[in-house]
């Protein structure tokens, strides 16, 4: 049997024989990541549903008829108080509030009253109607005519507050402004139809599979490259100066064995390895998902656009290919790391800077913009694999492109693989000497 | 037949190691031209006290450390330009070179056999043989972490000859053994030696030197200061035992008692 594939064999032994270390490599994080997006979802879903279900206090100030009619026909009176105030009965409140005037020197005026009881939470949105709303509606006549309006007081850094400004801005007020409108427009004998003088038909022009692929294509470059070198890295660091470490990499090299041969054994198990946790983090993901939205229902939908992404057979094959070559990249880059380090704890402190400066070259694609990367720039190692994972979701990677992405990481992989040989066969980098 | 041709090994220090060491040198001479053969049919002591380079010749003759003067051979392969037919003729033992403590004595013996590039068979027989020696059936299937440091030493022992090679170089096989183990080792070492291996074992025991070596070889400070069988040593140093010799050498190569 070949050397290689000796070491390689004994290198997957320890770890799938291994129970305790088969669940933490792969079991554990499948567990965690799974619960993590569970509890993500389950969280987001109680505040949607808490900011709905919130029973808000809502003052109208000067409502007019109309207005009110409206609130009772859409119910929403019905799970939230709706407080009608007349403008001498608002004037009181704020007057008759006199300990809350000394307390709260900023309160002078009427509206710093609003201001404050918006502000404190005590009611989640103050609708205020000018004083002499119906009269200044009903005396229009002509353009220039003063028009009455409405002030809103709201809490944008509140969530309930927010919630209900939005829920009147977005239908209420709508609604009223039309009814009035319409009022206004019977008078004139004028149609409201007429008032539609075209409609505006819009259609995508976007590729389907762009437009598709547009939200995987910003966080799977990113995720794939953090992934793999955080499954990389689970696994290598204790292989190489672990090994190094309790002095059994030395026992390896006491064998006739090409030294050669055993780095290739232990990288491809390394590949094998990382590969799997890989593996293992993206089933997880997809798994977790839909966990997360059965949990979070609507509010949790980030989810649904990982579900969005449709390969074909041979773009499937581009994305192993692309993958496998930063599994090798990562491995080596690692074990290069790690073999140069003394013990385990030294080759962490070499790989974290490393990871951050991975972790930046995968995040600069969630944010690039729409213009045409080089096709020097996909032989950039990590960053070129980034960015065809990229193009390839949405349907955009040229066989050119792809290729260079391939070769720059494989260049620099097969780089690292030739100096993790040539530091096996270093007595000082082995044996401190 | 190992043959060792004025071998010099001298270790850059780390400027740590200087200031561990407390010296202002950037060079450390562990061995400092030293020759000598061991023939097959014989067991060669190399006997010395800590840091007198002991391990580190052995180290270069197991061609995982390059001499930086002289040469080595090894059954008449040279240990730089032929290390991997070295290699596969050796048995190198040292306490610093471990068995992978994941898996079983039973495992590694299989392991290392393949990589000797022996058959299943091959290994199977071999494996009765000196499992039954060094009594490792009983625990073969345990994990190496879980063996008490003899049981170790023993798997440890038995998986460095899976090979049933030619020359066989232990550094202080019994460290940390009992006697009864111990005694079992340097019988099979013993054993060996009548079969017609050559043998080079080190220690810095006096009494096992002087039941064990064939020949003794006395190194001090990276010097070898004699070479003889037991009796040699002691009368060219008008000594009573190996100890008293040892003690003459020493003041004799050590004046200033570092
Ligand atoms: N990797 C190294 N770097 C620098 N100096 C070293 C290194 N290894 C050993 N030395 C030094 O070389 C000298 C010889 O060491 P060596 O380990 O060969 O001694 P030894 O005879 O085996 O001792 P012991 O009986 O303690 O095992 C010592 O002074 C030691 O400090
Ligand atoms: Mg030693």
């Amino acid at each position: 049997m070949n050397g290689t594939v000796i070491i390689l064999k004994k290198e997957l032994k320890r770890v799938f024989g291994d129970k305790k270390l088969v669940f933490s490599l792969f079991i554990l994080p499948a567990i965690i990541m799974v619960a993590l997006y569970g509890i993500m979802g389950f969280m987001m879903g109680k505040m949607s549903d808490d900011i709905e279900e919130h029973r808000n206090s809502v003052y109208v100030v000067n409502a007019t008829e109309g207005f009110k009619n409206i609130i009772s026909a859409t119910g929403y009176d019905k799970n939230n108080d709706v407080i009608y105030l007349s403008e001498e009965e608002y004037r009181a409140a704020a007057k008759l509030d006199d300990d809350l005037a000394k307390k709260e020197d900023a309160i002078k005026t009427e509206e710093d009253f609003l201001n404050y009881q918006v502000k404190n939470n005590m009611v989640q949105l103050v609708v205020y109607f000018e004083k002499d709303f119906s009269k200044k509606y009903d005396s229009y006549t002509k353009s220039g005519d003063q028009i009455p309006s409405i002030n809103l007081y709201y809490n944008p850094t509140e969530n309930y507050s927010t919630n209900t400004y939005g829920v009147f801005t977005a239908s209420i007020m709508n609604t009223y402004q039309s009814s009035l409108l319409k009022n206004r427009l019977e008078k004139e004998k004028i149609d409201m139809e007429s008032l539609n003088v075209f409609n505006v038909v819009e259609t995508t022009v976007a590729k389907e599979a762009k437009e598709k692929g547009k939200f995987i294509s910003m966080m799977l470059p990113y995720m794939m490259v953090i992934m793999l070198f955080a499954g990389a890295m689970s696994v290598g660091v204790d292989a190489i100066a672990g090994e190094k470490e309790r002095g059994t990499l030395a026992s390896m090299l006491l064998s006739p064995v090409n030294r050669g041969q055993i780095v290739g054994g232990k990288i491809i198990s390394l590949m094998i390895l990382s590969g799997l946790s890989a593996i293992v983090y993206v089933v997880s993901m997809m798994v977790a998902m839909p966990v997360m939205k059965a949990l979070g229902g609507e509010s949790a939908d980030m989810a649904q656009g990982l579900g969005n992404l449709e390969l074909s057979l041979v773009q499937g094959l581009q994305l192993v290919a692309i993958m496998l070559t930063l599994v090798f990249l990562f491995v080596a880059l690692i074990a290069f790391l790690a073999v140069r380090a003394k013990d385990v704890k030294t080759a962490s402190t070499y790989i974290s800077p490393v990871y951050i400066v991975v972790m930046v070259a995968g995040m600069l694609t969630m944010f690039m913009s729409g213009d045409k990367v080089p096709t020097y720039r996909y032989a950039i190692p990590v960053y070129g694999s980034a960015v065809a994972v990229k193009d390839l979701c949405v349907n955009e990677l040229t066989a050119v492109n792809f290729l260079a992405s391939l070769s720059g990481a494989l260049i620099l992989a097969v780089i690292f693989t030739v100096l993790i040989t040539k530091s096996f066969n270093d007595e000082r980098v082995m044996f401190n000497a | 037949m190992i043959q060792i041709n004025e071998l010099t090994k001298i270790y850059k220090l780390t400027a740590k190691k200087m200031q561990e060491l407390k010296t202002k040198e950037n060079t450390k001479i562990a061995v400092n031209n030293i020759s000598l053969v061991a023939k097959p049919g014989e067991i060669y002591g190399l006997l010395g006290t800590n840091g007198a380079g002991k391990t580190t010749t052995l180290r270069c003759v197991a061609t995982l450390l390059k001499p930086t003067k002289g040469q080595i051979s090894v059954c008449g392969y040279d240990t730089v330009k032929d290390g991997q037919k070295v290699r596969d003729s050796i048995a190198f033992l040292t306490n610093e070179i471990k068995l992978d403590p994941n898996f079983s004595a039973d495992y590694m013996f299989k392991f290392f056999g393949r990589l000797h590039g022996m058959s299943e068979e091959q290994i199977v027989a071999r494996r009765e043989e000196l499992f039954n020696v060094f009594g490792i059936n009983d625990f073969k299937n345990k994990k190496i972490e879980e063996l008490s440091t003899g049981m170790k030493q023993k798997a440890a022992i038995a998986v460095s000859l899976v090979h049933d090679p030619e020359v066989v170089i232990f550094d202080e096989p019994t460290s940390g053994l009992d006697i009864v183990t111990a005694r079992n080792v340097t019988d099979y070492l013993k054993f060996l030696r009548d079969q017609g291996k050559t043998v080079i074992v080190s220690t810095h025991i006096m009494s096992e030197a002087e039941k064990l070596s064939d020949r003794i070889g006395v190194i001090i400070n990276g010097n070898k200061v004699a070479e003889g069988t037991l009796s040699e040593i002691i009368s060219q140093n008008e000594a009573e035992d190996l100890e008293d010799a040892f003690f003459r050498l020493y003041s004799k190569h050590n004046p200033e008692g570092k």
